[in-house]
């Protein structure tokens, strides 16, 4: 499975190796899409992993056990259909082709498995179509 | 074989007209030619909904008692024109808000006006003998108000370019976010569907041509501006930003479904419209003109990062740049575009069950476009 996570640290367990341990002891494979850092040591980190089902769950509860808040993002991406006016103005900034023209009818959609949160389409919407919730 | 505007209104009005779409009629034409198309056709209807900067609103307010002459007139804050009579004013499309930079202007008045939806009015003027007021604050409807037209000097363009960014840094412009190293290019037309590219030399379209403006009625009042002939064409049309329309109409009879307003970061405030218009098949050159399609038509890529002298790049066709990507000297640039083709579409299938159903009937310009048109530019003053 495939799944993204907002994981938040603090200074408590900002020098802990995140990535490695979920290769190592979990036999995830993750791939950091984003990650910030305040001057106190906070921040978060917004990760993909892909593995086993069994494997992603318990990776991440070891992730809270030992203080990080994760959150799985599911729906991160919002797409509000009635206000899209299938212009196409995100489609060609998006990096991963999360957007796109339906082939038939060529109304825009949104892919929110495939969406990486990088927030490009944002302000490439000219009536605030799409909105990004981590 | 020639039909009449007569002929094809008799045959609307009794429910006997065949019409098609700009995009249905390509096949046909290919299947079948020009001459026996023209012969099955009455009426081929195009559709494009696209950001038009050039629209606006004219409204006349009423007369409050006692009356004022608004010199400074504010709608939910946005500037309207203060120079006509009394109670008249003009509300452009890109007109800001005060102060700006919330996202919202004259284009968003206008599609707030069309949802019914309530706009506050704030109006000064002198007071004077005959207009003694000097202030009013109320809210306004479209209900509440007298008329109220959208007359949009320039829309419709005949094509128009491929925007890319050759620079470092990411553009905002009003053909969208350009990424720098041409990572993606953008593009505005409707394409097969696109009204003026199915009528590339305005033999049927022309002053007085009734038309879909924006889910209601509307007309072609005049040439658009920036009205060009000169254009190179390919395939017999042109590669570029070509012919344009003035247009007009009564925004009481508009649907907001074809209205949107719109914040273009980095550029400003613009208004998205859709438009369609009917083109009754006249005669088979008529028809084969209707007959081309996103392969036939092409438009230049030119770099945005240059602030003048823009030179075409490469040509590319719209089948092309509707894949969603291009190649540039060995790259691959992504495409988009910048109009709605799923609008386009909605506007062109609306006007035609209209036609079908008798509820629209064609009306012969009674005055023809320009056959010749050329560009002025604008000398600096040198102070």
């Amino acid at each position: 499975m495939e799944a993204k996570y907002r994981i938040d640290f603090d200074e408590g367990n900002v020098l802990e190796s995140v990535t490695y341990t979920l290769v190592s002891e979990y036999d995830l494979k993750p791939n950091i899409l984003r990650a910030d850092i305040t001057g106190d040591g906070s921040g978060f980190m917004l990760l993909s992993v892909i593995g086993d089902c069994d494997d992603v769950i318990l990776g991440m509860n070891y992730l809270r056990e030992i203080g990080f808040k994760v959150k799985e993002l599911k729906g991160h991406i919002s797409h509000d259909y009635e206000r899209c006016w299938s212009c196409g103005a995100c489609v060609s900034v998006c990096p991963t082709r999360s957007i796109y023209h339906e082939e038939e009818t060529m109304l825009v959609k949104v892919n929110t498995k495939k969406c990486i949160a990088c927030g490009s389409c944002l302000n490439a919407c000219s009536v605030k179509a799409i909105q990004l919730e981590l | 074989m020639a039909k009449t505007y007569e002929e094809i209104n008799n045959r609307i009005k009794t429910g006997e007209a065949v019409v098609m779409t700009a995009e249905e009629v390509v096949d046909l034409v290919r299947e079948k030619g020009a001459e026996r198309a023209a012969e099955e056709v009455d009426v081929v209807t195009t559709g494009t909904f696209g950001a038009m900067c050039s629209s606006g609103a004219f409204l006349n307010l009423g007369h409050a008692d006692p009356p004022i002459r608004m010199t400074n007139i504010r709608l939910n804050g946005v500037e309207a024109y203060g120079g006509l009579a009394a109670v008249d004013t003009y509300i452009g499309a890109t007109s800001l808000i005060d102060p700006p930079g919330t996202g919202y202007g004259g284009a968003h008045v206008i599609e707030d006006l069309i949802a019914g939806k309530k706009v506050h009015l704030v109006a000064t003027g002198p007071g004077t003998d005959c207009y003694v007021r000097k202030s009013i604050e109320t809210n306004i409807s479209l209900d509440d108000i007298n008329e109220a037209y959208l007359y949009n000097p320039r829309n419709c363009y005949q094509n128009y370019g491929i925007a890319t960014n050759t620079s470092d840094r990411t553009l905002y412009t009003y053909m969208g976010k350009l990424l720098p190293r041409m990572k993606n290019a953008t593009y505005s037309s409707a394409g097969t569907l696109s009204p003026l590219l199915n009528d590339p030399h305005l033999d049927t379209i022309g002053m007085g041509t009734r038309i879909f403006l924006a889910g209601g009625e509307g007309y072609v009042s005049w040439q658009g501006t920036q009205f060009k002939t000169t254009v190179e064409e390919v395939n017999g049309v042109p590669v570029g930003g070509s012919r344009t329309l003035a247009v007009i109409g009564d925004m009481k009879q508009m649907d907001p479904k074809f209205v949107r307003g719109l914040d273009i970061t980095g550029y400003g405030i613009s208004l998205a419209i859709g438009i369609g218009i009917p083109i009754p098949i006249l005669n088979a050159d008529i028809m084969r003109n209707c007959a081309i399609s996103d392969e036939d038509i092409y438009a230049e890529m030119v770099d945005y990062s240059l602030p003048s002298g823009r030179k075409c790049m490469q040509r590319y066709n719209y089948a092309q740049l509707r894949t969603g990507k291009i190649e540039y000297e060995g790259k691959t640039i992504r495409t988009s575009s910048m109009s709605s083709l799923a609008g386009a579409r909605k506007v062109a299938n609306t006007l035609k069950d209209w036609i079908e159903h008798g509820e629209f009937l064609l009306n012969e310009p009674c005055l023809s476009l320009p056959k010749e048109g050329k560009l002025k530019g604008l000398k600096d003053g040198g102070q």
